[in-house]
């Protein structure tokens, strides 16, 4: 039920993987009026940094997400998959990357603010998923004063751009001096509601006002590191009673292993491991 | 339960508790590609391959594991995280209310749509407390043997559940470690300018999904054997660092 980074996924799934150590999923434009900003898209939500990982059970080596090729038995390499529209039982008509980019060429290399609007109106329903996007060399200038005037004026662009098989309808906001762009669903994409929503009933004020003195007693501020503290310690706990009954596994020596290392969370992680070995 | 509805719990607060329904709140079509073997277009499977020894790796033989130290895991079975929660629990606990507004977009995952399960009294008087206070309850609960943290909202007459991201898994934007510079105010005043002119209300219903038409007409003429002609993508040249108030001004000439 987690939602996946789509743009990254669909890279994935084509088989492309990013290059490691480049951390951008795209590069291009991004554009208003006559101002071109040479820009990145960057993940703004990294699952990875806290999960477990799938590990092989004989080796304990890390796993790897390939391609096979099931007449052949082979790990497919990326430059030998292909893109297919199936149109029949194993009848499919190919597409090149080439022929998706000339399906809107014009939004394939740019993010062209087509107007801004004010965020809050947008229902948050909307929204599908965050990325931020960071200045290549050179637009370092012109991706300021964007953030900035889009701070001061409290103001959101509306744009369109194509990536793979899709078209996203993204907003893109200033956010903690970063632009930071959400891909939004289509209306076409939002569900009806009318067979949800109950009909209209009186309420008596005594039930509101039952229902208010309850929320006023639960009044904070929105602290998210609670709840992921939460789930550290849950984590933590479930490490140490592992521990107590095994010990812990080592993968073997790899070149080259996808995916980034261990979190600041490790660093807590190892001293409890250790109490733990040490009573 | 109406069609659509995924799961089935309870609000619970105080002495409040308030039955629903979650249903989903969007449907995604799109043109569906398989992946095929370049050279006998047989379509290509997914698999699990070791990274050491780069066999492939049945369902059986794969193992959760918890990197503690580079290269060192401590095996587990993620699902005994959820082992301390009550067992086929339905409640939605609601541990805060918070302002709305103060859970940055970043935070939202999936909206849920809820339906009064039952009597629908306790929920409307929620959700007009909740809008008349324009407050959010931060909550907890466990659908389908996972944990969920979720803001509880309202719109209008709906209540709403959004499912939350945990703050380790939200990369925040001091991180992308970003230069400042030094704008001019003369700067900032025509791209303010600017962007007022190009300012107007959200209408979403104005922009339509067209590339998925485009998308299939292309593969139509494929089918029908029609040759497709590739145009380049167009690239914007970008605007030299010098030329930036130069750009702004004939933007502002252009729109004003």
């Amino acid at each position: 039920m987690r939602t996946r980074d789509p743009i990254s996924e669909s890279k994935r799934a084509s088989g492309k993987e990013e290059e490691p150590g480049s951390h951008g999923i795209w590069s291009g434009t991004i554009s208003f009026s006559l101002v071109a900003i040479p820009v990145q898209l960057v993940k703004a939500v990294d699952t990875g940094r806290v999960s477990f990982r799938m590990l092989h059970n004989k080796d304990y080596s890390p796993l790897q997400r390939r391609m096979l090729c099931p007449e052949e038995d082979t790990i497919v390499p990326p430059e030998e998959i292909i893109r297919g529209y199936q149109t029949g039982p194993e009848k499919y008509i190919v597409v090149t990357d080439e022929e998706l980019e000339s399906v809107s060429p014009e939004r394939s290399r740019t993010i062209e603010i087509i107007e801004f609007i004010d965020i809050k109106e947008v229902d948050s329903v909307y929204y599908d998923h965050p990325y931020y996007l960071v200045p290549s060399k050179g637009g370092e200038r012109a991706y300021h004063l964007l953030v900035e005037v889009m701070r001061r004026t409290n103001k959101a662009g509306l744009a369109k751009f194509v990536l793979g098989e899709r078209e996203y309808l993204v907003a893109v906001k200033s956010v903690e001096g970063a632009l930071s762009l959400v891909t939004l669903h289509y209306s076409e994409e939002i569900l009806p509601t009318e067979d949800i929503i109950p009909e209209e009933v009186k309420i008596e004020a005594d039930e509101k006002r039952r229902i208010k003195e309850g929320i006023n007693k639960m009044r904070a501020d929105f602290d998210p590191e609670k709840y992921a503290d939460l789930r550290r310690n849950k984590i933590l706990a479930l490490l140490k009673k592992k521990s107590r009954e095994k010990v812990l596994v080592e993968a073997p020596e790899i070149e080259e292993v996808e995916g980034k290392g261990p979190a600041d969370l490790i660093a807590a992680l190892e001293e409890s491991m250790r109490k733990v070995k040490s009573r | 339960m109406a069609s659509g509805a995924i799961w089935k719990g309870e609000i619970n607060f105080g002495n409040i508790s308030v039955p629903v329904k979650l249903h989903t709140s969007i449907r995604e079509e799109r043109v569906m590609f398989h992946l095929l073997h370049k050279r006998d277009h047989v379509r290509l499977r997914q698999q699990m391959i070791c990274a050491y020894d780069r066999q492939p790796v049945p369902a059986d033989d794969q193992a959760k594991g918890f990197e503690v130290e580079e290269g060192k895991y401590v095996i587990v079975d993620p699902e005994e995280l959820e082992e301390t929660v009550p067992e086929s629990s339905r409640v939605i606990e609601v541990h805060e209310f918070v302002s709305t507004g103060q859970i940055s977009a970043v935070f939202l995952e999936r909206v849920y749509n809820l339906e009064p399960d039952g009597r629908s009294k306790e929920y409307t008087a929620l959700a007009k407390t909740l809008t008349e206070m324009a407050v959010q309850g931060v909550c907890t609960w466990t659908m389908r043997k996972r944990s969920y943290i979720g803001a509880l909202h309202a719109n209008g007459r709906l209540l709403r559940l959004s499912t939350l991201r945990y703050a380790d898994e939200v990369v925040p934007a001091k991180a992308l470690e970003l230069e400042r510079f030094s704008l001019s105010e003369k700067e900032i005043r025509i791209a303010s300018d600017l962007i007022n002119h190009l300012s107007g209300a959200f209408q979403p219903e104005k922009f339509k999904n067209e590339h998925q038409k485009k998308l299939q007409g292309l593969i139509d003429r494929k089918a029908r054997g029609e040759k497709v002609v590739v145009l380049r993508p167009k690239r914007l040249k970008p605007t030299a660092p010098d030329k930036l108030l130069q750009a702004l001004e004939a933007s502002l000439k252009q729109v004003a």
